[in-house]
């Protein structure tokens, strides 16, 4: 048998719950394969797609580097592990769901701070100031750079944060932070603002293709026959 | 250049002997040779540099996890054995070796770097002479006989923008800025529009009260936002930016015609000496502040003229400040040409800050420069 189109969805959390709602209203049914603890399963009526559930960061990181042909993630972790989508990942359908911003977000009680420009000022200030350069808490290591780049700001540094990036601030560990937020209301619980120009990306769960992975036409149709019933096209 | 080159008998051997010629044209002027480690402690080029440059820095970390990367740079590690082996002023130290950079494509991550770093002379303009002298005798050394040079001045900018009437807060943001085109142009339009944010609404606010009253009124807007963290930044820091900005009186707006002022100052480009002429005209509303850095510059032409350096060769670009953020003042450029056009073969210039930066005395001042072997080598076989 010819080798199988891959699939990679989520294995956990709400966005896997979203996923398999979003298929189910398409009517599109996965079955697990015996023995494989269910992080393997098949699609009912699609021969030759073989779906592997995976962690979110997993699969934008494994449709990159061509390591599945499909994958469901958030738009947020596919930019972050390829800046560059041009060439490497396509994104083929939004799915409206999973909705989410990447903010830059200081302590609130920096009044002198409410825009790009001004944080600017700010880090030149503290780098004079403290002889260090203030600190940018966030696991969006790329998007950060190219973010601030973007707005001229060089007087800052990357502190890699696993986890509860919003805690950075009163802890101590940074000054700033760049994460993911829906409502607002986590960074304002632990006393941070988003500035006024500091949306990053507005994220959602997207349907994406990876163009590094090794495509044959037997691989093409069996996506082309699986996008057809989630109202998708392959891109040309 | 591949990604990932290996160097030939033929190619290695002819680096070999340039490097030789050139350092030994360092060493002639009294430059000491030092060869840093290849693997350096991240931090001090991320302090220093900051993300642009480590956007194309190698960084790993050791298995105890601390975090490495591979020298982007030669002037770093160099300046920092200077200011930390207490070694004497003026010190005149010199490198040879091979430099990391990310790059995106498929150029080459490694290149071979020659440089000189002159650091500690009080005379200034002596200082511009010598590393002009001997970023020049290196290249002719090498076997270069043509070549194009830039030269701009990041002091001549900042000494524009103080001079002319534009409000203190946004001083530092225009000399941080100026090379950055577009964006720049960006800037100017928004300062003269006079954009307002929460944070300039807030000074607004406190615009009119006495000195007395200011600080209390300010006090009062930190209060209201309760135990929000502040970071590294302590609430002096954020009370003195706002007095600052508050003292500037009405809201700051940008006169057009300053704008307009400085963004001629910047389209200037071309022959050295008619240039700096009209930037005499642009500038004569503040004349007597521009005397000095365009005095500075004349004479650094003249300097160059000694040399036997074609005057009709060398461009001044207002602009021209490189995009590496230490340097503070004179910056220049060698340009030659390959098989794809103009290429830069050396780069240098001032950076007073660095050296007390890294802990030396305040006003260590420091002049350098580095030339690229590879590209070197490929000019000069081609001007044979």
């Amino acid at each position: 048998m010819s080798e199988p189109l891959t699939l990679a969805i989520p294995s956990k959390g709400r966005l896997k719950e979203q996923v398999d709602a979003h298929f189910a209203a398409a009517g599109v049914a996965l079955k697990q394969t015996a023995g494989a603890r269910g992080y393997r399963a098949t699609v009912e009526g699609l021969d030759g797609i073989d779906v592997m559930l995976l962690s979110s960061s997993e699969i934008a990181s494994a449709l990159v580097g061509g390591d599945v042909h499909l994958g469901v993630t958030g738009e947020d972790l596919i930019r972050e592990n390829a800046p560059e989508l041009d060439g490497r990942v396509a994104l083929v359908k939004p799915l409206g769901f999973g909705f989410a911003d990447v903010v830059v977000a200081v302590p609130r009680s920096w009044i002198d701070v409410s825009t790009m420009a001004d944080l600017d000022d700010a880090c030149a200030a503290f780098a004079q100031r403290h002889r260090r350069r203030l600190r940018v808490a966030t696991k969006y290591t790329q998007l950060t750079r190219r973010f601030f780049a973007h707005a001229g700001i060089s007087d800052y540094r990357i502190v890699g944060s696993a986890g509860a990036t919003e805690g950075a601030p009163t802890a101590g560990t940074a000054e700033a932070i760049v994460d993911i937020t829906t409502t607002g209301s986590t960074l304002k619980a632990n006393g941070l603002k988003i500035l006024e120009d500091g949306v990053i990306l507005k994220s959602q769960a997207q349907l994406a293709m990876s163009l590094t992975a090794d495509w044959t036409e037997t691989m093409r149709a069996s996506s082309a026959a699986f996008l057809k019933r989630l109202g998708a096209r392959l891109p040309a | 250049m591949p990604a990932f080159p290996t160097y030939g008998p033929e190619d290695i051997a002819a680096l070999d002997e340039q490097a030789a010629a050139m350092l030994a044209v360092f060493a002639a002027r009294g430059y000491t040779r030092h060869e840093p480690a290849m693997l350096q402690p991240a931090q001090i080029f991320v302090d220093r540099s900051g993300e642009e440059i480590r956007r194309r820095t190698f960084e790993l970390n050791d298995p105890s996890g601390r975090e490495l990367c591979l020298r982007p740079d030669l002037t770093i590690p160099t300046c920092k054995w200077q200011v930390e082996s207490g070694a004497p002023y003026p010190a005149r130290l010199c490198y040879h070796g091979l430099a990391f950079r990310h790059r995106s494509g498929d150029g080459p991550t490694q290149f071979y770097q020659a440089g000189a770093e002159l650091l500690g002379v009080e005379d200034s303009a002596a200082g511009d002479v010598e590393m002009m002298t001997v970023a020049v005798g290196a290249l002719r050394a090498a076997g270069l006989k043509d070549f194009e040079v830039k030269i701009g001045d990041l002091a001549l900018f900042a000494t524009l923008v103080d001079a002319l009437d534009v409000p203190a807060q946004w001083r530092g943001r225009l000399k941080r800025h100026f090379w950055r085109s577009g964006y720049f142009e960006t800037l100017l339009t928004r300062m003269v529009v006079g954009a307002a944010s929460d944070a300039e609404r807030a000074i607004d606010a406190l615009h009119g009260l006495e000195p007395a009253e200011l600080r209390p009124a300010i006090e009062a807007l930190l209060d209201k936002e309760g135990d929000a963290p502040l970071g590294m930044r302590t609430r002096e820091e954020i009370i003195e930016r706002l007095t600052i900005q508050a003292s500037d009186g009405a809201a700051p707006k940008l006169d057009a015609k300053v704008a307009e002022t400085i963004k001629n100052v910047l389209d200037v480009s071309g022959p050295a000496p008619a240039a700096l002429e009209q930037i005499r005209i642009l500038t004569k509303s503040v004349a007597a502040s521009m005397a000095k850095p365009l005095a500075a510059m004349e004479a650094r032409l003249a300097a160059l003229a000694d040399l036997g350096v074609d005057p009709k060769s060398v461009r001044f670009v207002a602009h021209f400040g490189r995009n590496l953020e230490y340097y503070t003042g004179f910056v220049f450029e060698f340009w030659s040409r390959d098989e794809s056009g103009p290429v830069e073969i050396a780069g240098g210039g001032r950076y007073d800050t660095l050296l007390e930066s890294l802990g030396a005395p305040r006003g260590t001042t420091a002049i350098g420069c580095a030339i690229r072997s590879e590209r070197l080598l490929a000019a000069a076989r081609r001007g044979k």
